[in-house]
């Protein structure tokens, strides 16, 4: 077969050769370009004739005028900030053009590992966003704004407090390797990037990542940040935007009624005879009024439309022999809980000059403050508490004694009274980040294809947290004195500021060669980079005497960690392209790679990878019989090896320095005759046979676009196999008695499969109208091929319990067939579900399903209910699209998943967690008797199982697809309204270019969690978590 | 110019592809040494550090009951047991509620510790150039003292196990048959701690006198304890109707030990407690004349100029090495941090277990015997006056103060109903909450429910009615998260070993050996005068039995984690704890305070009492002790790995 093919494809090419050397006759070809949108002219517009060094360009009014060997040629428009077009000439003599900006697909030249390549002549799966396409969804972190935008990119953002980013991986193959100007770097110096300095993102997603060898088995994202351009004229922009967040959703409490109420029905439930409250009590609290008054701790926890703001400037521009791109970018985010905000400034410097002909001199230095501001609430998480108290709280209790606001109310539990969460009473944390890095870059061209580089990069980051938590008061009402009597609040007080110094270097250098002979292209690169990290980070606490001193003492202090983290890594990387008259690619690479992780004989791998295209829409039989429908037509395939040293949450899969045997310091104590010995611990075997975890990646792709590129698809099917996982191996049996583990190996193996792609469309409408519309999707989910540790019992054991050849992370649990609708259905009920014949159950529990039919629901009763949870979901999908009228532009974005799985926990599942109030659906939505005082009274069907109280051991809260969920959403995550003042009008106060906008962004999702109020991307079961914001914003951008 | 430029340029080039090929040398880049990394030559050579060695594995001793918090090795796990119930954070109220103990709780296989200690005990000699042998000798001691600690703490909780005195290495060559070992009999584990206690005891001089190291009287401690375990084991499980028994191929007992060998261990346990009373340096602390309670908190929790104590694990808080439990534990009514206290709770059946000091039942009077009507008392502390005072030392009972704090402790009112003829009870639904009379009735400003409860719902009360003393720290700011406690853990102390001689002796005296029922009464009257009794309460060799000697311990001991280890030894733990709801020694019951609003009688204004029993409020489940709890389950990783291991009985 595929001999048969080289013979036909051989053929093909000799008499494509053939025909277009026998059609050498010069003809004059001319026209006029002008712009798609509003017709006018454009001067200075690259033609070429496809193949040749033949060109000219447009005048000043936008006409050409071309001599070209043949009336078959094509041409090949092309001009700065649009689209290249080609052309083919098909006998005309006279071409008018229209020339449309550049949208996704314009870029020319899209950055790979390494360098940059022509768009053209890539063979790997990469996708890659333009800084014009981040520039239409400003998010507060970069990966924020791939969010939907990319096929391949997968998001979720569990935890959306300010500041922070979604998790984002590539094909959910783990966190990828994030690289910045060439320099590895991590994820938040990518999240935390200013975003107005990128140029571009690229994301390597098959064996075009094993050019970075052992950390890229989980794809690589590369950043380019700006840079002036040689003789360019100065441009000064300044851009801003103003808004108000609001959170998506957040469960709603109760009210005191509902929550008396719930009390009253919790205590009938059980059977008790003593409730709680009297009728009179409950219709007293269901008026309310006076000491009856219901408080809404959410409304009093969170505060509605709050602003988040950003402001940059940048200047950039160039001379002959120098290029420079210099800005600065503020941005505020407050957070919809009071005294809690975070604020981040970037700068950017790139300069770059030429020294002479041959050598460049470049800087890139980058520099950024993370600025958090919380409220110091006891306790790990500062913004736990507040979401907690949401619900910790009564609503029949008050925040403050006798609604004073200069007195916190001594409640049930003082630690969840919101009171106290501001900066002057409960006290603060200021947690900062600094960050700067400096990169100083050398390059020289030799006449004969040959560039010598060289990158050093320093970066020094600064972590700073200094944190007060106070001690205060409570206070309780005296009514009859008017007196308000302090009782404890909070009597312990904490001091605490940790510090870390982090340092990376980096240094290479890389020569790249490339020589053009006749139709094969050529190129090669080689190079070499180490790069190594220091961590020291320090936490100092002390009891401070009192509120007011924030110098700290050292009779108060009664702690001191000191921890010291070293790495290092080093790498070869070679490559080389080769392409036949652009139609046939052919990419080889390799890297030869080091980590300090392992022992000598370990340490070094090799990581090949090979990928191959074919532009079938350059053969000239294809042009021919489909040459006015599919303008591009490229089939793409790729192998390649690269390694892990780290699992897929980027931790290092054997502890560093693991293969060093001895005693570690400081392990353990102890306190001999009153004084303190440090201990030291024997470090057990060394383990000197792991290494890194090999994973080959393969990926099949095929792009076309079809009616001069107006509609274009990429589709790619992937694997990515991991091999060597570190497991103990099975075989060998060791008597525990022996006292050291079998040390592991690198055993077992997993999968990631799937597949994406996308569709756009660019189109106009008459004149004035040109719209883009795109949709992409991705599918990956990850499959366990072999558990060298998993051996089953019995079949039972192997069904439930063995990872093998299974999809990973299933949920199991019951199944849910039904309620039960009355006590008689629950006498008379065949299945024992609750294992003591259905006593513990009430008209609206769960019935589940006896799977094995034995008539008693037992742990053989589960089955697979749901996939992973807290994973990124397996299905990821977005659409986008924009519509420009004349200057006015509208564009939106939507972004959803499938596949993941969620369950309702605590707070969303049991009655009164934590000896506090619920949901005001659980309260609402349940089935209770009509008359809570009366329990006899008839059954009224509801949502939730009746209330008992938190009753956590009862069968109803056992796994079962009632509480797991598996969730869908579809987001609607920006929509923009922009308009862009006519140049003639700006012209008159000097001013290049201004857009205006108004944007809403997260305003709608179409989900199956609305009804629990939780934003459906969120994975904390208990649903406390900062959930995604939506905000209302409007912004400009200005350019003098 | 220009070419000067040029030429240095070159230069520069040059300078460039020289660097690219030198970068080829990086062999030592990807070493980076490790910064708190030692060697064993360091180790073995720096006395210093081999004390550090030390301190690690003192550290990793095995514990169930601690001060500190951890899976199955903490102070919660106190709340299993019947001395006291869990009041704490409501998430942790499964303690409250367990059906029975599991099979694997108290289960122990920790090999890890044993090799290191045996590869320690070897490296000594291998690298040891520069200690003297005297020096040597005292670190080989102290590892043989811990090694023979952590086997005890194995052959309690698990019976025989296999005794790995060397370190074992495996070749890796499929065969592992050689680092097989067999289980020894449970006797033969008993008789290794005691020969080697025997063969250290007298190299460890330069410990005398420590309380925090082993030193002759610590061994001598743990021989007496071990030997007294041995011989309990031999008797009382001969005794049982069935006894617990599994044998090896040559038929040595696996667990259970032959009811013959009883009285050699009795002797040698008697032996070596008598020692410890003569010899040691230790004796037992009485440092508070007239408050035999403060006098018996001050003997377990304080540690300045406390000779009590034997041997403890020690905590320092200025060097960070402290713990949570008096924040944890602090009655909630005077507690310094605000989120925790009061979790673990005496139950009314610790506190009746505590005579009073004329040798009457320590039964509180609560109802007045032939009317059924209660006792009325003049303040809520009156009911305890005259009680043991190791009771007052241990608990906080109603009426007693914390750190020079009142406790204040009532669950409500009772206010007389004259038409019914009889009292309701009136409970507030939070703590502090006041009382101020009845529609009709004079005015009263009273307290209705007291800060300090008991509360039958909120959490971080008291639920039964009592707070713990023991071990709860009285230094100001020891119940803050920022300060925290470092109280030690009081591993072995004097009185145990009064205690450990007077079974010894009682059950010699019973086997026909060395000692008398009178001996046993003489080493019980010692703590029993310490604790305040008078001459009435005094014990002799006709008046003393078996139940008054497992009291003794009882409360004596409570918290110093003995009464599970006891109960075992004594084969008594399946009948107190038998799982019967309604048995009260199964349980945890409470008892409430309550005021009397009764106006115009005499009793207006009293206080009388509840008790709430078997179970108290929110406690669940009896504690249900099966016969499968006498020997923990061995880990099945350690049966999967060896086969020549053979599971415990009941498994």
């Amino acid at each position: 077969m595929y001999k048969v093919t080289k013979k036909i494809m051989g053929f093909l090419m000799f008499a494509l050769i053939f025909i277009w050397q026998n059609d050498v006759h010069a003809q004059q070809v001319s026209g006029t370009v002008t712009t798609q949108a509003n017709q006018e002219t454009l001067p200075g517009v690259n033609i070429v004739v496809k193949g040749t060094s033949i060109g000219t360009s447009t005048n000043s009014e936008g006409n050409y005028q071309l001599t070209v060997p043949s009336l078959q040629d094509t041409l090949v428009f092309s001009f700065v900030g649009f689209q290249t077009r080609e052309v083919p000439i098909n006998g005309r003599t006279e071409i008018d053009i229209s020339m449309q900006p550049q949208v996704v697909t314009g870029e020319e030249m899209v950055v790979v590992g390494y360098g940059e390549q022509q768009v053209e002549s890539v063979t790997g799966s990469i996708s890659s966003v333009s800084s014009e396409d981040l520039q239409e969804t400003p998010s507060v972190t970069t990966g924020d704004a791939l969010v939907g935008k990319v096929q391949g990119v997968t998001a979720r953002q569990a935890d959306a407090r300010p500041g922070s980013p979604p998790q984002i991986e590539i094909r959910n193959l783990g966190d990828p390797l994030f690289v910045i100007d060439g320099v590895p770097s991590t994820e938040g110096d990518f999240a935390q990037l200013g975003q107005g300095d990128i140029e571009s993102i690229s994301v390597l997603k098959d064996a075009s990542a094993a050019v970075y060898g052992l950390r890229a088995s989980s794809g690589v994202v590369l950043v380019q940040t700006k840079d002036g351009g040689y003789g360019q004229d100065t441009e000064i922009n300044i851009n801003g935007y103003y808004g108000w967040q609001n959170y998506t959703r957040y469960p709603q409490p109760a009210n005191a009624y509902q929550y008396v109420r719930g009390k009253v029905y919790a205590a009938q439930n059980r059977g008790e005879t003593q409730l709680p409250y009297t009728e009179e009590e409950l219709q007293n609290w269901r008026q309310g009024g006076g000491e009856y008054q219901s408080y809404d701790y959410y409304d009093i926890v969170m505060e509605p439309m709050v602003p988040q703001n950003q402001l940059g400037a940048s200047v950039s521009g160039g001379s002959e022999s120098i290029s420079y791109y210099l800005s600065a970018t503020h941005l505020t985010q407050k957070a919809v809980i009071e005294d809690y905000s975070f604020d981040r400034t970037n700068i950017q410097a790139n300069i770059e000059g030429t020294i002479s002909d041959r050598l460049t001199l470049g800087a890139e230095i980058s520099a950024r403050m993370e600025n958090r501001q919380n409220v110091g609430v006891p306790g790990l998480d500062d913004y736990f508490n507040p979401f907690l108290s949401v619900f910790s709280m009564w609503p029949t209790e008050a925040p403050y004694a006798n609604n004073n606001p200069n007195y916190v109310n001594d409640v049930h539990n003082v630690n969840v009274n919101p009171a106290t969460y501001t900066r002057d009473i409960t006290g603060w944390v200021n947690d900062i980040w600094r960050q700067g890095r400096f990169n100083i870059n050398a390059e020289y061209d030799f006449d004969f294809g040959l560039t010598l580089s060289g990158t050093g990069s320093y970066q020094i980051g600064s972590w700073d947290f200094d944190g007060f938590e106070y001690t205060y008061n409570a206070y309780q009402y005296d009514e009859e004195n008017d007196e308000y009597i302090p009782v404890q609040g909070n009597d312990n007080p904490w001091r605490e500021r940790r510090w870390r110094n982090n340092v990376n270097r980096f240094l290479s250098f890389q020569a790249d060669y490339s020589v053009d002979i006749g139709n094969h292209s050529i190129s090669a690169l080689a190079a070499y980079e180490r790069s190594d990290f220091r961590g020291d980070e320090q936490r100092i606490h002390t009891v401070p005497d009192n509120n007011y001193i924030n110098v700290m003492s050292f009779s108060n202090q009664d702690l001191l960690i000191h921890a010291i983290e070293k790495q290092a890594h080093a790498g070869y990387v070679g490559r080389f392209n080769y392409n036949y008259d652009e139609k046939y690619l052919l990419e080889l690479l390799g890297r030869y790679d080091g980590s300090f992780l392992f022992p000598e004989d370990n340490r070094w791998g090799f990581f090949p990878g090979i990928s191959a295209g074919w532009r079938v829409s350059e053969e000239e039989f294809f042009d021919d019989a489909f040459g006015n429908t599919i303008s591009n037509l490229k089939i793409r395939a790729s192998y390649g090896r690269t390694g892990s040293e780290t699992d897929s949450g980027n931790n290092f899969i054997i502890a560093p320095f693991s293969y060093r045997s001895g005693y570690d310091y400081y392990a353990g104590s102890s306190v001999f005759d009153g004084s303190y010995y440090t201990g030291v611990g024997p470090r057990g075997r060394p383990i000197t046979n792991v290494s890194w975890i090999t994973a080959v990646t393969k990926n099949i792709g095929l792009d076309i676009s079809f009616f001069d590129d107006r509609l274009s698809a990429t589709i790619d099917v992937f694997e990515r196999r991991r091999d060597g996982l570190p497991a103990t191996p099975q075989d060998l049996v060791v008597p525990e008695e022996l006292g050291y583990d079998t040390p592991p190996q690198n055993l077992n193996s997993d999968a990631a499969r799937g597949i994406e792609g996308s569709i756009s469309y660019n189109g106009q409408i008459g004149q004035d109208i040109s719209y883009r519309v795109g949709a992409n999707a991705t599918l990956s989910r990850w499959r366990v091929l072999s558990d060298e540790n998993f051996r089953a019992g019995n079949s039972w054991d192997y069904y439930r319990n063995s990872p093998e050849d299974r999809w990973s992370a299933i949920t199991w649990g019951y199944q849910v067939i039904g309620r039960f609708q009355s006590q008689e259905q629950i006498d008379n009920y065949p299945v024992n579900i609750d294992g003591q014949g259905n006593r513990t159950a009430l008209p609206g529990d769960l019935i589940y399903k006896d799977v094995n039919g034995d008539g008693i629901i037992t742990d053989l009763d589960q089955r697979p209910i749901g996939y992973a949870q807290g994973w990124n979901p397996y299905t990821s999908f977005g659409f986008n699209g924009s519509f420009s009228y004349k200057g006015a532009n509208l564009s939106f974005n939507l972004a959803g998943a499938a596949m993941q799985s969620y369950t309702r926990d605590w707070e969303l599942r049991y009655f009164f967690q934590n000896n506090g109030n619920s949901p005001e659906f659980m309260l609402t939505d349940r089935w209770h008797r009509a008359d809570p005082f009366d329990p006899t009274s008839e059954w009224i069907p509801g949502h939730y199982p009746a209330n008992r109280g938190p009753n956590y051991g009862h069968y109803n809260y056992q796994s079962n697809n009632y509480w797991t969920h598996n969730v869908w959403y579809l987001r609607l995550q920006n929509l923009q309204l922009g308009y862009t003042i006519p140049r003639d009008l700006l012209a008159q106060v000097g001013v290049k270019s201004l857009r205006v906008y108004v944007k809403g962004t997260n305003l709608y999702s179409f989900d199956n969690m609305k009804k629990y109020q939780i934003d459906p991307e969120i994975s904390a079961t208990n649903g406390l978590v900062y959930p995604r914001q939506s905000m209302y914003s409007f912004g400009f951008d200005l350019s003098l | 110019m220009r070419n000067l430029i040029m030429k240095s340029l070159n230069r520069y080039t040059l300078l460039f592809v020289l660097l690219f090929a030198m970068t080829g040398c990086d062999g030592d880049w990807l070493v980076r040494e490790p910064e708190s990394i030692i060697t064993e030559e360091q180790v073995w050579n720096d006395p210093e550090m081999i004390e550090g060695l030390l301190a690690n594995y003192y550290d990793r001793l095995p514990r169930f009951h601690s001060l500190t918090d951890g899976q199955g090795q903490g102070w919660a796990e106190f709340a299993l047991f019947t001395n006291a119930m869990w009041s704490g954070q409501e998430n942790r109220d499964g303690l409250l509620n367990i059906e029975n103990y599991g099979t694997t709780w108290w289960a122990l296989w920790d090999y890890d510790l044993i090799r290191d200690l045996n590869l320690a005990i070897e490296n000594i000699d291998q690298y040891s150039t520069e200690l003297d042998p005297d020096q040597k000798n005292q670190f080989k001691a102290e590892l043989r003292f811990l090694r023979a600690w952590v086997y005890f703490q194995h052959v309690k909780r698990m019976g025989g196990v296999p005794l790995v005195t060397e370190t074992l290495e495996y070749d890796f060559s499929g065969d592992p048959s050689s680092v097989q070992i067999p289980r020894s009999t449970e006797a033969e584990i008993y008789n290794f701690i005691g020969s080697e206690l025997d063969a250290i005891q007298d190299s460890l001089g330069h410990n005398a006198g420590s309380q925090t190291r082993a030193n002759k009287y610590t061994a001598l401690a743990l021989k007496s304890r071990t030997m007294l375990y041995a011989g309990s084991v031999a008797y009382h499980n001969s005794r049982m109707s069935q006894p617990i028994t599994l044998e090896n191929e040559d038929g040595g007992r696996l667990v259970g030990i032959p009811g013959e060998m009883a009285q050699g261990y009795y002797e040698e346990a008697l032996a070596a407690a008598e020692e410890v009373i003569q010899n040691s340096p230790n004796t037992l602390y009485n440092g508070v004349s007239g408050d035999p309670g403060a006098n018996f908190y001050q003997a377990v929790t304080v540690k300045d100029g406390n000779n009590e104590v034997i041997f403890a694990e020690d905590f320092m808080a200025s060097a960070d090495r402290r713990h949570l439990f008096t924040y944890f534990n602090i009655p909630r009514p005077i507690r310094e941090d605000n989120l925790d206290s009061s979790s673990l709770t005496p139950g009314l059946g610790l506190i009746e277990a505590y005579p009073y000091v004329d040798g009457s039942s320590g039964e509180l009077q609560t109802r007045d015997a032939t009317t059924g009507d209660y006792v009325y008392y003049d303040s809520v502390g009156e009911i305890f006056e005259g009680k043991d005072g190791r009771m007052d030392g241990t608990v906080i009972v109603p009426g007693e103060s914390f750190r020079g704090q009142s406790v204040p402790m009532q669950a409500g009112v009772k206010v007389w109903n004259t038409s019914s003829g009889s009292y309701e009870t009136v409970e507030g639904s939070a703590l502090g909450s006041t009382y101020s009379g009845e529609e009709g009735g004079p005015e009263v400003d009273w307290t209705l429910t007291a800060g300090g409860g008991p509360h039958r719902t909120v959490q971080n009360v008291s639920a039964s009615g009592f707070y713990l003393r023991k071990f709860v720290d009285n230094t100001t700011g020891a119940s803050t998260r920022g300060t925290q406690s470092d109280t030690w853990w009081v591993r072995m102390r004097l009185s145990e070993m009064y205690l450990n001689a007077a079974e010894a002796a009682y059950q010699l005296s019973q086997l026909g050996g060395s000692a008398t029922a009178q001996d046993a009464a003489d080493y019980i009257n010692v703590l029993r005068e310490r604790a305040g009794f008078e001459q009435s309460g005094m014990l002799d060799g006709s008046s003393i039995d078996f139940e008054t000697i497992m009291n003794e311990r009882r409360i004596e001991l409570a918290f110093e984690g003995h009464r599970l280890w006891d109960l075992i030894r004594w084969r008594r733990a399946h009948q107190v704890w038998n799982g019967d709801d309604s048995n009260p020694t199964a349980n945890v019951a409470a008892l409430y305070p309550y005021r009397v609003y009764r106006p115009g009688t005499p009793m207006h204004g009293k206080y009388v009492f509840d008790k709430i029993g078997p179970q108290a409020p929110s406690f669940v489940n009896a504690r249900w002790f099966q016969m499968a709890n006498y020997y923990a389950r061995i880990p099945q990783d350690a049966i999967n790995n060896n086969p020549e291991l053979v599971q415990n009985p009941f498994h």
